[in-house]
């Protein structure tokens, strides 16, 4: 069941009358209810994946539980002989949970795609059943051995219920592509009975149109765009190239973007607050901040369960006294850090997909921004040294652009079909760019129609200037819960019969980008 | 604490530490800072610091990383 699908108002608005008229007590089984019936609607053959994790995490919290309360049950110096076993014994569980549930992730995005690598390379044949994938693997994977992490280090008490449990994996508004949520932050709010709070449902309400609109006005008309120019990129000359790639910027943000205030609209009007994904990344100064600006709930996963663990591991702590004795200066001291931040990123980009190009991608950030920690030093002399107005306007807009067009660049790798095509675009898009490309009706012939262009350079208009006020420390619904309630009621409905009148064409919407990873 | 402040600065020579009893909460010290500095103290002072122990709780001011040392020493 799709986001943008008219079967999805009626459900949400069905279960919204029902979640508060039954008895408070019966509402979190309704939304565990609603999750199953949502999840069936969209993936019932793979249904047996979401139970798998649900109930392996469940079991590894559980038995974390269990050993976390006999250990504080003993005496100091029980304590002390028994620390090394009752290690063990909790690392082994969350080694084993860990093994089960990314081994099936592994299996389901990688083993096809290294079976014929393998096959292309050496002709050697491996088993390679065709595996349909789950909706929002991914997402739910991570939340769940998040939630075991946060067992095994104490900082949340495991789950008794399963059905509860199972409510915090399978919670409808964010199985397609998060936010990921933490169990300490979200589970409570899952289990709580909740009042109807009117302001709840304007501002969900609100915050879910405003996604329909980048989802159904933007993403979806420049995703004709970009699918006419990267079906046969080779036809184009490079500033065709250029339009489809900045097309997909627009796209990507707005489709991934839109799909969250989606999710999290849907959520308030439940009573439910779920985690930002977003901090309007086009304003970002550096690729560091960008990537903290998009995707947060994945980033700070990443950091909580991968960077932090990996920095300060056996390894790379020898790898650090290694740094600090041979090499002089801040190098010296950030060389360890930087290299566990390079494999972050590797990680984040070969978890988009099994392809040569998310490697790329993955070394792309990597490097850059790897490149960038250990220069910092050399930054910061340089600005010492020339007396500029290093945090004025201009600076800040240099960096901004600057930013933008390093993920500009990105942005061939992970949208063209292969490797060496993003490459050959990248080329061509310099070596063969002239603005004549545009010119004679040639803006008109790729997927978009005049009224198309239209309704994108108005909605990008409004969507900067929101996201303007925003940076500035505004909040847009915030400005419209204080004008009178018929200008409110108007801008609702001008709103409303703007996103009727763009689905109209045809723009009801198709999945949701990041759904595939 | 004079000694801390001096290892603090020398690593991470763009924060001012002495600024804020939020360090954390404010952004001035970000993850690639938390690590760096975490495993600079663990090798100066010659103490274990975990994964645990990296909450903003721990970070936020000078006097609370000095705490955590403290305790980690014991």
């Amino acid at each position: 069941m799709s986001f943008t699908s008219l079967t999805f108002l009626a459900f949400l608005a069905g279960l919204i009358v029902l979640y508060y008229i039954l008895p408070r007590k019966c509402q979190w089984a309704l939304l565990l209810a609603a999750s199953c019936a949502f999840y069936l609607c969209g993936g019932a053959k793979t249904i047996g994946y979401l139970a798998f994790t649900a109930l392996t995490t469940y079991t590894a919290g559980r038995r974390l539980g269990v050993l976390n309360t006999r250990w504080k049950a003993l005496d100091a110096q029980e304590k002390k002989t028994r620390k090394r076993a009752h290690d063990r014994r909790r690392k082994g569980v969350v080694w084993l949970v860990c093994l089960l549930n990314f081994g099936v992730l592994f299996a389901l995005k990688y083993w096809a795609f290294l079976a014929e690598a393998l096959l292309r390379r050496t002709g050697l044949h491996i088993f390679a059943p065709e595996l349909l994938m789950p909706v929002g693997v991914s997402f739910y994977t991570f939340q769940s051995i998040g939630y075991v992490v946060d067992c095994y280090r104490g900082k949340v008490q495991p789950q008794k219920n399963f059905a509860k449990y199972a409510l915090f994996v399978s919670f409808f508004p964010q199985i397609v592509q998060g936010p990921i949520g933490r169990y300490d932050a979200l589970a409570p709010q899952l289990l709580a009975e909740h009042e109807l709070d009117w302001e709840n449902i304007r501002g969900g309400l609100q915050l879910a149109l405003w996604g329909y609109f980048k989802k159904l006005l933007l993403a979806e008309r420049t995703a004709a765009l970009v699918n006419t120019v990267f079906a046969s990129p080779e036809t184009y000359g490079g500033a065709v190239l250029v339009l489809g790639v900045f097309g997909y910027c627009v796209q990507l943000y707005c489709d991934f973007s839109g799909g969250i205030d989606i999710s999290r609209g849907t959520a308030q009007m439940l009573g439910i607050t779920m985690a930002e994904n977003f901090q309007r990344p086009i304003f970002a100064r550096s690729l560091t901040e960008y990537w903290r600006r998009w995707h947060i709930s994945l980033g700070s996963w990443m950091r909580d369960y991968v960077f932090y663990p990996l920095a300060l591991s056996r390894p790379f702590r020898a790898l650090g006294s290694f740094a600090r004795k041979h090499f002089r200066g801040m190098l010296s001291k950030i060389f360890a850090t930087s290299m566990a931040t390079f494999v972050v990123y590797f990680i984040i980009g070969v978890w988009h997909g099994a392809n040569f190009r998310y490697l790329a991608f993955g070394l792309y950030n990597g490097v850059l921004i790897t490149a960038a920690l250990l220069l910092e030093p050399l930054f910061v002399r340089v600005r010492e040294k020339l007396p500029l107005c290093w945090d004025g306007w201009l600076w800040r807009g240099v960096q901004m652009l600057r930013t933008g067009a390093i993920v500009f660049i990105g942005r061939y790798i992970t949208r063209a079909p292969r490797l060496t095509t993003a490459l050959s675009m990248l080329r061509r898009s310099v070596t063969d760019f002239s603005l004549s490309q545009l010119r004679g009706g040639a803006l008109f012939s790729l997927g978009m129609t005049k009224a198309d262009w239209l309704v994108v350079l108005a909605g990008l208009f409004v969507l900067l200037a929101v996201e303007m006020y925003q940076e500035r420390g505004g909040g847009a619904r915030a400005l419209l819960a204080r004008q009178k309630p018929a200008v409110q009621g108007f801008v609702t409905l001008a709103w409303l019969a703007a996103l009727l009148l763009g689905a109209l064409g045809g723009y009801t919407g198709a999945g949701f980008i990041y759904a595939q990873y | 604490m004079e000694q801390l402040l001096d290892i603090l600065q020398q690593t991470c020579p763009g924060i001012d530490f002495t600024a804020s009893d939020h360090l954390i909460d404010d952004g001035i010290i970000d993850s690639l800072d938390l690590v760096t500095l975490v495993t600079v103290l663990m090798d100066e002072y010659d103490v274990e610091i975990s994964v645990d122990d990296l909450v903003p709780e721990n970070f936020n001011s000078v006097q609370a990383i000095y705490d955590l040392i403290e305790r980690a020493k014991s």
